[in-house]
């Protein structure tokens, strides 16, 4: 299969899918698009939504991220046994989705103001997942695989940690795994890379 | 499959989509109506997952999310394209109205009597998309030939946009034949004419 990721040189709303990839080991390539590029040609009016990211997989072109991460999870095996745990994948999934929303929200405020409301809040968020592992003997968030949700926490939990270095000390199921998802020897390795680390969160905004 | 059971506030809101879906699969399903009071206690708050509601229940599996739970009942009803293209299509498209379902929240409960007009102003800028597949694709339908919980999640929203603004679809033709369409399913049109439909609010504010 050849797949092309088409982003902005941030982690921003992709950076998920280049995580799941490289985990996974899935080789594809990326088309990198400054903002200049995307404010002078006519990329955006191409694009159906008229948003970033564009993902192609052979003679198929996606737009939406949670659209791509499906469709990669499917074609990856990263989605349940069966249509049960697909359920329950896509409901943390979902959930994971307004967590990230409101980090992104937070990552585009001009000043830290909102910060100290938002590092409150986000134990109650956190719960949730903390409840799921410490109950789910898998390991996993849904099932005894890595899937598509995982792959939305263990970064939300990166992101997390560099925001805030004790948010997750009161969630020992989420340390536990948080620490053996990035020990995983691909995922390792793409996380000390300096292909992940020197791209910046959004525009300007660095790990 | 089976049997459905709904748990959420006495609106459509985030459940709109899939009563319609499953009415037009000529599925029953239970309704637990929460008053917001009894929520507010919190003892089913503390029970659901994410502290939200619809809770959704088919046979032993408790689902939470709404998106979740429409493309849970994708997968059960053939409901999610023929194959792995249009299933990545259809997810695309619900993304596309998860987004303008999030837009149209906003508005309605944070900004309503400011941010209505504008709101109404900006709408072809995001209709068109819909309209431009919906016009491509020739079959009446987002993706494929038949409809998917894609459809169902854009009709529901187009029927809330044209009561904020009976006009909204009058420069989008392809749009406005599929809500008359999908409006016009036997199943879809007696549902939309119950009392259980007609009896509940859009929102949880009153605002529409």
């Amino acid at each position: 299969m050849s797949l092309t990721l088409t982003y902005f040189p941030v982690r921003g709303r992709a950076e998920v899918i280049r995580v799941m990839l490289k985990d996974q080991g899935a080789e594809f390539d990326e088309k990198v698009i400054t903002m200049e590029m995307w404010t002078e040609s006519t990329l955006k009016a191409s694009c159906l939504f008229g948003q970033l990211p564009i993902f192609e997989d052979g003679d198929l072109t996606l737009y939406q991220t949670n659209a791509i991460r499906r469709h990669l999870a499917r074609k990856l095996g990263l989605y349940g046994k069966d249509q049960r745990e697909a359920a329950l994948i896509d409901m943390m999934d979902e959930a994971l989705q307004d967590l990230l929303n409101k980090y992104i929200k937070l990552m585009f405020e001009k000043d830290d103001s909102g910060k100290e409301g938002y590092l409150k809040a986000l134990p109650t968020g956190l719960k949730p997942f903390e409840k799921t592992l410490s109950s789910n003997k898998g390991g996993f968030l849904v099932g005894d695989k890595i899937s598509l949700a995982d792959y939305a926490l263990v970064l939300l939990l990166i992101h997390h940690q560099v925001l805030s270095p004790p948010c997750l000390d009161a969630f020992p199921s989420l340390q536990s795994y948080l620490k053996r998802l990035c020990a995983r020897p691909n995922l390792h390795a793409y996380l000390h890379s300096d292909d992940f680390k020197s791209r910046p969160i959004i525009p300007g905004k660095r790990a | 499959m089976g049997p459905y059971t709904i748990t959420y506030f006495g609106v459509r809101g985030r459940c709109g989509a899939m009563r319609i879906m499953m009415a037009d699969q000529g599925q029953e399903w239970k309704e637990i109506l929460m008053d917001f009071a009894d929520w507010m206690k919190g003892d089913l708050k503390a029970s659901c997952v994410f502290g939200q509601l619809p809770k959704f229940e088919d046979g032993g599996l408790v689902l939470y999310q709404s998106n979740a739970i429409l493309r849970h009942l994708g997968r059960n009803h053939d409901a999610y394209g023929k194959d792995g293209k249009e299933a990545a299509l259809i997810d695309m498209m619900c993304d596309g109205v998860e987004d303008l379902r999030l837009k149209y929240g906003k508005m309605i409960y944070q900004e309503y009597d400011t941010g209505k007009d504008p709101y109404i102003k900006d709408l072809p800028n995001h209709l068109d998309k819909f309209e431009a597949v919906m016009a491509k694709n020739k079959t009446g339908f987002l993706v494929g030939d038949k409809p998917s919980f894609a459809d169902y999640s854009l009709f529901e929203v187009l029927l809330n946009h044209l009561v904020l603004c009976s006009s909204c679809l009058d420069t989008s033709p392809s749009l406005k034949s599929f809500v008359e369409k999908m409006s016009a399913r036997p199943k879809i049109k007696a549902f939309l004419g119950s009392d259980a439909y007609k009896k509940l609010p859009i929102n949880g504010n009153g605002k529409q």
